[in-house]
């Protein structure tokens, strides 16, 4: 890291970096740096945007904004650690005699801090993007709640099951009426499960005599999968079910062919 | 050094030779520790109450009784005890009765016998972890056919949920074992200038501990399986049948080996380091094992305390975890994580210490910044005390704490950040070797880049509302745990293979089965990340159609890995057999273990070594 | 480096034999698993019949598989069961005579269950609806009803699959009544038809979609001695549990 060919008696700190920067090394290393970190930024943002559900929730689409970003974080990390493995590997030794000896360079002072500021720096905004997220969601379901839909949701080993208490009906899917706010009240009749309605962008355990509470807000029509994210014994696999978010009419209308009645 | 201590007893020395030393060994080990558990079973069984809850806890307490008694029972037959015996009577071993236990001259029956050396537990170690990550492989096999396709159809529900279970406590215990078994037990002595671990017969005791949990767990199989994958939630490990005692039996008998081993190697590295060796100049592979098993020894009674409480919970009706009467589950994950967590970095700090080893050697440089790698160390075991939590965020055990507990993780990058500065400034400016040992080094940079990044998206509570418990997780801590710490203790079988065995390790089956295994190994977890991006949860038997093609791609990697694994193996038991004799000094390294001769010294070292300097003094002076 | 003791050649034979060896050892264990782990019992296949039956304004071919709950494999065998020949576990209730079910696609099936097993309370009352038949009824002994009280129930058919897109959804769940010991004074039926007639017959219809994997369960709890009685019999696959194939 250090500029250990400077001829100079006493070469200004800019001048020893603009030395620094023309050492051939150090070019093909930092070319390499800049692949690898456009190639993280485009690819690692492209993987989740692709690979990821249909967001049926803010929570959801926070969820995927937020692996994109984080990906695009770490992309320059990615950048520094790949480039000097490539470069250093292209330039390796090859044969049976060990290479000769390189200089005993056993510290700098500067690349060190360089290196620790920075990564605590990158440490500390995804610290900080993750807690505002934490909060302004925490923040949206408080105001939600006062006009929310309770579904008290029942995880028996390998079933779900779904009570409307204010509707009067208990059902084996899971219907939602759209941009109405949701808060299910998650219970186990026996071990853990994990309640998991994929892609409204929620989770949280099904514990025993202990109701856990996670709400959102389904803002697209379509189908979703429910399915149990804790592995609960024989038929874990098998425990999932199917949810909808329909329109205000349409939930209305299953309610009623349920035999409850709407507000 | 306690073996071959020199006091001369005024008493008459007695014949080691006809001593019960001398007739004790595995076998017998075997037949009385099978004797010892039939005799149990036999003494408690008898269901005979109408009650079936009844029925259900005194079986339970039957196998577990049985399969406790097995292991003392071998150990009893093996000569653990005698030694302790001695002292409770009044005496002590003879000199001449320690030389023996050390098994000096006798060849290969000293490794199935209860032997002292240092270097014969290392070898025992290195075989036992081998089989064990053999038989977890193959299980890794398994799961991996059954989820090629959708439907489940290779294997049902129960015998694939077992699967799952086994795989991952047998990986989880050869991992844990994997550098500290074989190289903390044979090398890292050497490397400190000692002539023994501080404890030889703790040492001993160590491994046949850990070698009677090995049959304790395969019974689970032949006991209907265990149902509840490696965490053993409670309460389903309460619901759970008769397999369940294995599971609990092998967790309460390796914690105990843990805590012995762990004990042993953190005195040896205090109390016996070479003259000159301060700790500024001991080598990092010795510093990593050392913070590693100093993790261990705090972090695996909580496990064991658990395991304990869900056995009581099973075989006496307390209610530690069973809500029904007062319990929770909650406490079982709080304990069961405030292992977990720290175990993880129990597994990858050696891993990591081993290639920070290896590095320098094969750069002709000294190690970058000694003193980050400590850091790095250092600030990864502190931390990793206080984030287990992050393994709850879902659980409702209290949502408020979620933040704080995401903190505490994501600050684990900062010392992690410090791992890669030392071995990258160490790479820098360096023409690197590129032997197998070192190419281990290029993939782990990458792994555990992956490894770290995803972890980083984990650790985030938002994130983590997607991504727990689904195959996202799985592939994460594949990265961290095989990727990572297994490729570390790879390269440092095929780095210490000429010091262990007195032959090379044979270079072209290390190459193919180098990238067949990290090759495979991409593509089987670029498959299971993607699995896990679109939805799919982990430990299941079967998942919908939509998952098919990144499952697909994951088992075709899977074999990938698979058979490089068992070109492996092939390369371990062909060199040992045939391969070309090592010199002294193969790599020209620096550490004290390169100066003694194959086979090693009983003592090691016919002079004991003074140290001047650290063992990293490679390169030219910097102009 | 230099050559070992053995020639270039010999060793890249020993190389390729020593992985074949590999491949072959983990070929076998799973082999083994597979074989063990497969349906010891065999398949029972829905008879078919030549009707068709309209539902909805669609006609729909008829078929009929006809099911057993038993307290035991004993009484299983007494029954013809073939379960109880394969199952050792003689101390547990058991559906017979297979728990593998195989039933034709698009196809109007009708169920029956017969049922010989006292039983006590539900853990989860939601079961004792009747979900996912055709009418949302099932007939218990001849009455069409679409509960039963949670403290009535015995066993239950809970059928239940995937949802993915290329396999229709089914859901079916049907309550057991329990037979109390006061219906013929014995809970154990024999292969004599007259006590047989002491259990209760429940039928129900259902209609299948395209081809899929589905598989049941009971929802009654009877693991007895373990926790919420979901352990032993109940989590051990081939007596209350099973596979639906819609071929």
């Amino acid at each position: 890291m250090s500029d250990h060919n400077a001829p100079e008696l006493n070469p200004t700190p800019g001048e020893r970096f603009t030395k620094f920067l023309k050492r051939k090394d150090v070019l093909e290393t930092l070319g390499w740096a800049v692949f690898y970190t456009t190639g993280f930024v485009i690819l690692g943002g492209k993987f989740y945007t692709k690979w990821m559900p249909t967001m049926m929730s803010t929570d959801m689409r926070a969820i995927e904004r937020l692996m994109v970003i984080f990906t695009w974080i770490s992309a320059p990390v990615c950048g520094f650690v790949l480039s000097m493995a490539t470069y250093t590997f292209r330039h390796g030794h090859r044969g049976d005699t060990p290479p000769e000896d390189g200089p005993a360079t056993r510290t700098n002072r500067l690349g060190i801090s360089l290196f620790g500021v920075m990564s605590s720096l990158l440490a500390l905004v995804a610290i900080l993007y993750g807690l505002i997220e934490l909060n302004s969601s925490a923040e949206a379901a408080t105001k939600d709640a006062p006009n929310a839909m309770v579904v008290e949701v029942t995880g028996s080993q390998w079933v779900w099951s779904f009570n409307y208490p204010a509707q009067g009906v208990t059902s084996n899917e899971l219907m939602l009426p759209i941009n109405k706010p949701v808060i299910f009240k998650i219970i186990s009749e026996d071990v853990n499960h994990s309640f998991w309605p994929v892609q409204l962008g929620v989770k949280a355990d099904a514990n025993r005599y202990q109701t856990t509470t996670v709400q959102t807000k389904p803002n697209k029509l379509g189908a979703f999968d429910v399915k149990c994210a804790e592995l609960c014994g024989l038929y874990h696999a098998y425990m999932e079910t199917n949810g909808a978010v329909v329109t205000t009419a349409d939930f209305n209308n299953w309610v009623t062919a349920q035999g409850g009645h709407t507000a | 050094m306690t073996t071959l201590d020199n006091r001369v007893s005024s008493r008459p020395i007695p014949n080691p030779s006809k001593s019960l030393i001398t007739k004790l060994n595995a076998g017998t080990g075997l037949v009385v520790g099978i004797i010892f558990a039939l005799g149990t079973y036999y003494l408690l069984n008898n269901n005979s109450s109408d009650d079936a809850t009844v029925n259900f806890q005194h079986y339970n307490r039957t196998l577990l009784a049985s399969m406790l008694m097995w292991s003392v029972g071998f150990l009893v037959g093996i000569g653990a005890f005698i030694g302790p015996w001695r002292w409770l009577i009044g005496k002590d071993l003879t000199a001449e009765e320690q030389l023996y236990l050390a098994g000096d001259g006798q060849g290969i029956k000293r490794y199935f016998k209860y032997c002292t050396d240092h270097k014969v537990v290392g070898i025992q170690y290195l075989v036992g972890v081998i089989t064990m990550l053999a038989v977890g492989g193959t299980m890794a096999m398994m799961i991996r056919t059954n989820l090629a396709m959708p439907g489940g159809h290779f294997i049902t529900a129960s015998v694939y949920n077992s699967l799952v279970g086994l795989h991952g406590i047998t990986m989880i215990i050869a991992m844990i074992i994997v550098a500290t078994g074989p190289f903390g037990n044979f090398i890292m002595p050497i490397m400190i200038g000692a002539a023994d671990m501080a404890f030889p017969r703790l040492n001993a005791l160590s491994w046949w501990v850990l070698f009677t949990a090995i049959p304790v767990l395969c019974s689970a199989w032949f006991l209907g399986g265990i149902p509840t994958g490696w965490t053993a939630y409670a309460p389903l490990s309460i619901q759970a049948g008769p397999g369940m005692n294995a599971f609990l039996a092998t967790i309460i008998i390796f914690a105990f080996s843990t805590a012995v081993a762990g004990a042993n190697i953190t005195a040896t590295v205090v109390a016996m380091r070479a003259k000159g060796m301060s700790w500024n100049r001991v080598p990092i592979f010795v510093i990593g094992a050392t913070i590693s098993v100093a993790l261990a020894v705090p972090a695996f009674p909580t496990f064991m305390l658990a395991m304990i409480q869900t056995a009581l919970d099973r075989t006496f009706m307390t209610s530690f975890f069973d809500a029904n009467f007062g319990g929770s589950g909650w406490l079982y994950a709080h304990l069961f994580w405030i292992m977990g967590h720290p175990e993880v970095y129990v597994i990858l700090i050696p891993g990591v210490a081993i290639l920070m080893e290896i590095v320098p050697v094969f750069v002709r440089k000294p190690l970058f910044s000694y003193t980050s790698a400590i850091v790095g160390f250092a600030g990864i075991a502190g931390l990793s005390v206080l984030v287990w939590a992050h393994h709850m965020y879902m659980s409702g055990w209290m949502p408020m704490l979620n933040g704080p507990f995401m903190v505490t993780t994501e600050m684990i990058s900062i010392p992690t950040g410090l791992i890669f500065l030392v071995i990258l400034g160490t790479l820098w400016n360096g023409k690197p070797w590129l032997k197998m040992p070192m190419l281990c080094v290029y993939a782990f940079l990458w792994n555990m880049l992956v490894g770290g990044i995803t972890g980083l998206y984990l650790s985030d509570v938002p994130a983590d509302n997607y991504l727990h418990g689904s195959m996202y997780v799985t592939a994460h801590f594949h990265y961290t745990l095989m990727g990572s710490a297994l490729t570390g203790a790879v390269a440092g079988l095929v780095y210490w293979f000429p010091k262990m065995t007195g032959r090379m390790f044979n270079e072209r089956s290390s190459y193919v089965a180098f990238w067949f295994i990290q090759l495979g190994f991409q593509v089987l977890y670029l498959g299971m990340f993607t699995a896990g991006a679109e939805g799919q949860p982990r430990r299941v038997v079967d998942y919908a159609d939509t998952f098919h093609v990144s499952n697909m791609v994951s088992t075709i990697g899977a074999y990938g890995v698979g058979i490089g694994f068992i070109v492996l193996l092939w390369g371990v038991v062909h060199s040992w057999r045939h391969g070309i004799i090592a010199p002294m000094n193969p790599w020209g390294a620096k550490t004290l273990e390169w100066t003694v001769p194959y086979p090693v010294p009983l003592v090691n070292f016919d002079t004991p070594p003074v140290v001047t300097s650290d063992p990293y003094g490679y390169g030219k002076a910097v102009k | 480096m230099a050559s070992s003791n053995m020639t270039a050649s010999k060793r890249v034979a020993s190389a390729l034999v020593g992985t074949l060896l590999g491949v072959a050892v983990v070929a076998t264990v799973g082999l083994t698993l597979h074989s063990v782990s497969g349906d010891p019992q065999g398949k029972i296949y829905a008879t078919k019949s030549a009707d068709s039956i309209s539902v909805n304004g669609m006609s729909y071919p008829k078929a009929a598989v006809t099911m057993g709950v038993y307290p035991d494999g004993e009484t299983a065998l007494k029954d013809g069961s073939a379960a109880a020949k394969v199952n050792k576990q003689t101390g547990y209730p058991q559906y017979g005579p297979s728990t593998h079910v195989v039933l034709p696609a698009h196809t109007y099936i009708t169920m029956t269950i017969h049922v010989y097993d006292s039983g006590e309370e539900l853990n989860n009352p939601y079961f004792g609806k009747v979900v996912g038949t055709v009418g949302g009824t099932a007939t218990f002994d001849g009455v069409a009803q679409t509960s039963i009280p949670s403290d009535q129930v015995q066993h239950t058919f809970t059928l239940h699959g995937l949802p993915t897109r290329t396999q229709d959804p089914l859901f079916i769940n049907v309550p057991l009544p329990k037979v109390e010991a006061k219906d013929n004074g014995d809970p154990i039926p024999t292969k004599d038809a007259e006590t047989r007639n002491a259990g209760h017959t429940v039928t129900f219809s259902f209609l299948t979609g395209s081809k899929g994997d589905y598989v049941w369960n009971c929802e009654y709890p009877c693991g007895d001695g373990t926790y919420r009685k979901f352990g032993g019999v109940m989590s051990t696959y081939g007596y209350m549990s099973g596979k639906v194939t819609v071929a």
